[in-house]
């Protein structure tokens, strides 16, 4: 009945083939290389600026009572990550991309036919997403405080690497930053355009919170709902200063987890249900 | 060998795909013919699991394309002639492609040879012409060097020298034993192509057969001229002959063929000015087919005004 016809190739499709499938594509786009250069140039940049400006006030207010206490170590460490929130932005823009770009482009059609098991596309995405997230974010935080180092000591500002402060910037902002790419990625599947779903997301960080400050001057319960607004949750574990909320931190994790596997996991089960 | 029972796609309330049953057999090239908007990419489409049969089901090599393990050296599948992203050149969209099956990069340069885009693989696609688009897209196609190969009308775009390369692809594709299925709404394409034809209108089959029934039904015409006309219809009546006057000396046969023509006319003396055998060609064939699609259409929509 069927012939014993084999093509020459004998390899299979498998998860890490796509990986490295996507892996090229990614860095064949000028458009990604851009938005991975802006999000460490915003970073380092937001840092320093930051950073110089609190210190030229901080050193003509000195003295003054009720200003912010600048030779703090967390006060300084939580200045060198202030460029995050942007840095959720662009990275959270990139995460769209990489998956409404497919729809937009009509290249979604050559990316099933390769690997019809939609769900593998989705997962190999989200892994090339949260580690150059990861990679692009500590890597330009790092950066940052080579940058802001300096600086600081100039204005006599305590900046410690290994501190307990700085750690969690590193580390919690890095994770809130991974929060919003994948949030991007599950909003790009469910919405599978590329306008769309980047304004939604800035609507989800910038418009929502807004929102939400107009319900708790009304309803006052709405106070522990807005903590859990991804603007907030995301990197409140990274700047308990700037972000004050009392949440436990395994609820902030939740929180986070949340914001990040639940657009998602709804952007997976429709991508498997719907036609490319 | 693509098997599909019963295929079924619609969209709300309009049926796109219509309880749609073929199988396309290896070894020989198989034609997917119809007007536009007969259901010929969706099915397709569902072939290769990029859209979801209502109902109905369809195989790829005895088993649904969407639990193949290896589906780009099993079909080789031609769509829409730009599914790449439009700032990537041939070469990354190709070495993306091969990266998934672990085929070596040396196929790229393989396939990019063959389909003629070699001087143009580090130029953006989005700059390609229709052509460009559709060499690029057999590229991918044949990247796997696959089984089964799908094309959706395949020679769009393409200039007459590309038309030929194509029509020579698949003949050679099926002669190595490969299963090929090309779509066209060109019934001339098909008539150089295709050994077998599966004729599709309105989203049902309209006809499922080898290409040569389409050009012979088996029952000669013929037209004949000749001055006694009267003479000659006599001579020629008989059972299963059909007889059409078409003038005062033209007269059209359907049953005998030209030599039973020509002996009767010697034996009753009458001299023929034309004996012209008439050839019905797939062009009358494949419009006999789609009027009837068009008809059933036109039916359907009055019927659904009738309902209001």
């Amino acid at each position: 009945m069927t012939t014993q016809l084999e093509s020459t190739f004998h390899g299979h499709v498998t998860l890490g083939g796509v990986l490295r499938s996507e892996a090229i594509r990614f860095f064949s786009l000028n458009s990604t290389r851009i938005l991975i250069l802006v999000a460490v140039l915003v970073n380092v940049l937001i840092a320093a600026g930051t950073l110089w400006a609190m210190g030229l006030f901080s050193s003509q207010t000195a003295g003054v009572p009720g200003m912010p206490d600048t030779s703090s170590p967390a006060f300084t460490a939580e200045m060198v990550g202030s460029g995050l929130g942007f840095g959720q932005l662009i990275l959270g823009a990139l995460g769209v991309l990489l998956i409404s770009g497919e729809f937009t482009t009509g290249s979604a059609v050559s990316t099933f036919l390769a690997s019809p098991q939609r769900l593998r596309v989705l997962l190999a995405k989200s892994i090339l997403i949260t580690v150059l997230t990861a990679v692009v974010t500590l890597g330009s935080l790092l950066l940052s405080y080579l940058v802001s180092k300096p600086i600081a000591q100039n204005y006599g500002m305590a900046l410690e690497f290994a501190g307990e402060p700085f750690q969690r910037v590193l580390w919690y902002g890095t994770l809130g930053v991974v929060m919003a790419a994948l949030m991007g990625l599950g909003l790009g599947t469910l919405l599978r355009n590329s306008a769309g779903g980047i304004t939604l997301l800035a609507a989800i960080f910038f418009v929502l919170p807004i929102a939400t400050q107009l319900l708790i001057m009304t309803v006052e319960w709405f106070r522990n709902v807005a903590q859990f607004l991804p603007d907030q949750v995301g990197l409140g574990a990274a700047f308990p200063l700037s972000y004050q909320n009392n949440l436990e931190i395994w609820q902030q994790m939740l929180g986070v987890a949340g914001w990040a596997l639940i657009p998602l996991l709804i952007g997976a089960w429709l991508l498997k249900v719907r036609d490319i | 060998m693509i098997q599909a029972q019963e295929l079924t796609k619609r969209y709300g309330a309009k049926t796109v795909v219509d309880r749609v049953s073929f199988t396309v057999q290896p070894g020989q090239v198989t034609g997917f013919l119809g007007p536009n908007g007969a259901g010929k990419s969706t099915t397709m489409r569902m072939v290769v699991g990029l859209a979801k049969p209502t109902a109905g089901a369809v195989s790829v090599n005895g088993r649904r394309f969407t639990e193949s393990r290896n589906p780009l050296t099993e079909v080789g599948t031609l769509l829409e002639a730009k599914s790449v992203h439009k700032s990537l050149t041939p070469r990354s969209h190709l070495r993306a492609m091969a990266a998934t099956h672990s085929i070596p990069f040396t196929r790229v340069d393989e396939v990019l040879d063959l389909t003629g885009l070699k001087d143009v693989a580090g130029k953006k696609v989005g700059g390609f012409s229709l052509g460009m688009g559709q060499r690029l897209g057999i590229a991918t196609a044949l990247l796997g060097d696959p089984r089964v190969l799908i094309l959706d009308e395949p020679v769009n775009g393409l200039d007459p020298e590309g038309v030929a390369w194509v029509r020579h692809l698949a003949r050679s594709q099926a002669a190595a034993g490969k299963t090929v299925f090309i779509s066209s709404h060109l019934m001339s394409e098909m008539a150089q192509t295709a050994d077998h034809l599966i004729v599709i209108g309105r989203g049902r089959i309209m006809a499922d057969a080898p290409i040569t029934e389409f050009l012979d039904d088996g029952v000669a015409q013929t037209v004949v001229r000749a001055a006694e006309l009267e003479a000659l219809m006599t001579a020629l009546a008989a059972d299963g002959v059909q007889l059409t006057r078409v003038d005062a000396t033209t007269l059209r046969v359907i049953g005998p063929d030209s030599e039973v023509i020509g002996r009767r006319a010697l034996e009753a003396g009458i001299v023929l000015s034309e004996l012209r055998p008439l050839q019905r060609t797939l062009e009358d064939a494949y419009m006999e087919l789609t009027r009837d699609a068009v008809e059933y259409q036109s039916q359907d929509s009055s019927t659904t005004k009738g309902g209001k």
